[in-house]
């Protein structure tokens, strides 16, 4: 479980899937699917990235509870181990064969793009 | 006692006056009394430097087994230790757990009128099993792998009586050197057990046996792992683990189902001096839905997202249970080693003590009788 709590200034930006949503103080009760995507935190004049590998995300009377099965800091991925993940992830979807191997490399090629992102990320 | 008589026939001849006679005893008595020594102290007839490497050699042993009372020791210390450690990382998912299975029960309800199709819960006749055992990797922790492999094997002999076809995905190093050695059990996959059960591995796990369910290779997969007791009790358990329960349930092989949300943990305390485990059901507090929540998405396509999140914590939490039914059996497993290890120290302790108390007695003997001798 990560909490992001209740700070005037605080605010975030979630991929679910079926879009992007950004939470500002006071917002509305919503529970939602979080996509493998980046979660983005601006707390105290900065901004935290993290890669989430896909779960759900409740916003409720100032306070966001993320559960996801993985995530990770972007200080904490190493950029040229990301990208040769990617690489190789890329170069399996292509080899992959059956309706099994496919679902399985399309989910190790979209975990790869997001630690990606994740690194690159332009705020 | 035959030292005893010869002294006395010793002591007799002093009264004969030809010196000659005298003179020849004495050159018999110290062959003699040599050989009787070691015919008493051992089997094997040798000189005196013979008892010297008998006494060394029992004090060699005796070094040993201290030595591997040491090691032993150690190992259950460790293991205990450990076994805190593996409490420490249930009770750390609980939140997760407990958040999961409400917010599954709360969607669920709102479903209860929808005819709901998501892949993880589909109830398909069953031709094929995925089983997933999980086992140790390293031994030295009595028959904690051999009694969840022999479940296992069971469990396989059960799916041919019902001619059903069935594949294998091994975790942990036993098991995979195991079902390596036996070619005619089919395994779809070999993963290596960490230290330290992680969301990454129970991850490698998930994935694998979702892509096995949804691609409809198998139509079932069950979970064969250890379940932990108490640090003096183990149980290997098989559960169902696709397809889910849309409320988040637990189910046996036979059908009986008991709600997850019933989350027992075990405690490590001491009690009177003794490390005890007190099983507790404790609840963390977590926010009420609130009336007016709203659902970004549809709430099964929400539904769809969670279940694969709880697919992952009943993972998690079989590799955390099957890590600490594996310490705690290394506990027991070295506390008895200790307790052999002192038990024979002791008994080789009296073994050595005695035949350096006979040698002792035998050099005196040995001494008294040349004194006589020159007399």
């Amino acid at each position: 479980i990560r909490e992001a709590r209740d700070y005037d200034h605080w605010r975030s930006c979630l991929s679910t899937n079926s879009g992007q949503i950004g939470v500002l103080p006071n917002h509305a009760p919503i529970a939602t699917v979080i996509d493998i995507g980046i979660l983005r935190i601006h707390l105290k004049d900065q901004w935290l990235t993290m890669a989430l590998m896909g779960g759900f995300a409740r916003i409720n009377n100032n306070e966001i509870i993320v559960l996801v099965n993985d995530a990770e800091k972007d200080s904490d991925i190493d950029p040229q181990d990301a990208q040769q993940t990617l690489e190789i992830a890329k170069a399996n979807l292509n080899k992959a064969e059956g309706k099994r191997q496919t679902i399985e490399a399309n989910l190790a090629l979209r975990r790869a793009r997001t630690r990606v992102e994740a690194i690159n990320v332009i705020s | 006692m035959s030292c005893s008589n010869l002294t006395m026939l010793v002591s007799s001849k002093p009264s004969l006056s030809d010196p000659s006679n005298l003179s020849f005893r004495s050159v018999l008595n110290p062959f003699q009394l040599p050989s009787q020594n070691p015919t008493s102290c051992t089997p094997s007839r040798s000189s005196t430097t013979q008892i010297q490497c008998g006494l060394r050699e029992l004090r060699t042993r005796i070094d040993s087994v201290k030595n591997t009372q040491k090691i032993t020791e150690a190992m259950k210390l460790v293991a205990a230790a450990k076994v805190r450690r593996a409490q420490e990382a249930v009770v750390n998912g609980r939140p997760f757990s407990e958040t999961l299975v409400e917010v599954l029960y709360n969607i669920n309800e709102q479903l209860l009128t929808e005819d709901v199709d998501i892949p993880l819960t589909k109830v398909r006749p069953v031709k094929k099993v995925a089983l997933v055992v999980v086992t140790g990797d390293r031994g030295l922790c009595g028959g904690f792998n051999n009694a969840i492999i022999k479940k296992a094997e069971a469990r396989i002999r059960e799916l041919k009586e019902l001619g059903l076809e069935f594949t294998v995905i091994s975790v942990g190093k036993k098991g995979n050197s195991y079902f390596i050695r036996r070619p005619y059990i089919p395994v779809d996959r070999f993963l290596e057990g960490g230290t330290l059960p992680t969301a990454k591995e129970a991850q490698a796990i998930a994935d694998d046996v979702f892509s096995l369910f949804v691609s409809e290779e198998v139509d079932k997969v069950e979970l064969l792992y250890t379940k932990f007791v108490s640090l003096v009790k183990s149980d290997p358990v098989i559960h169902t683990l696709l397809p889910l329960s849309p409320k988040g349930e637990i189910c046996d092989v036979n059908g009986v189902c008991v709600d997850a949300a019933e989350d027992e943990f075990f405690r490590l305390t001491t009690k009177e001096g003794k490390l005890t485990v007190e099983r507790d059901v404790v609840r963390t507090k977590t926010a009420d839905f609130s009336p007016i929540l709203q659902f970004e998405q549809d709430p099964v396509q929400i539904l769809d997202a969670l279940l694969p999140l709880y697919l992952n914590s009943q993972v998690l939490r079989a590799l955390q249970e099957s890590l600490a039914s594996e310490l705690a059996a290394r506990m027991s497993a070295m506390s008895n080693a200790t307790d052999n290890a002192i038990e024979l120290k002791k008994n080789l302790s009296i073994v050595y003590n005695r035949e350096r108390q006979a040698k002792i007695t035998g050099e005196i003997l040995e001494i008294v009788a040349g004194a006589n001798a020159l007399q």
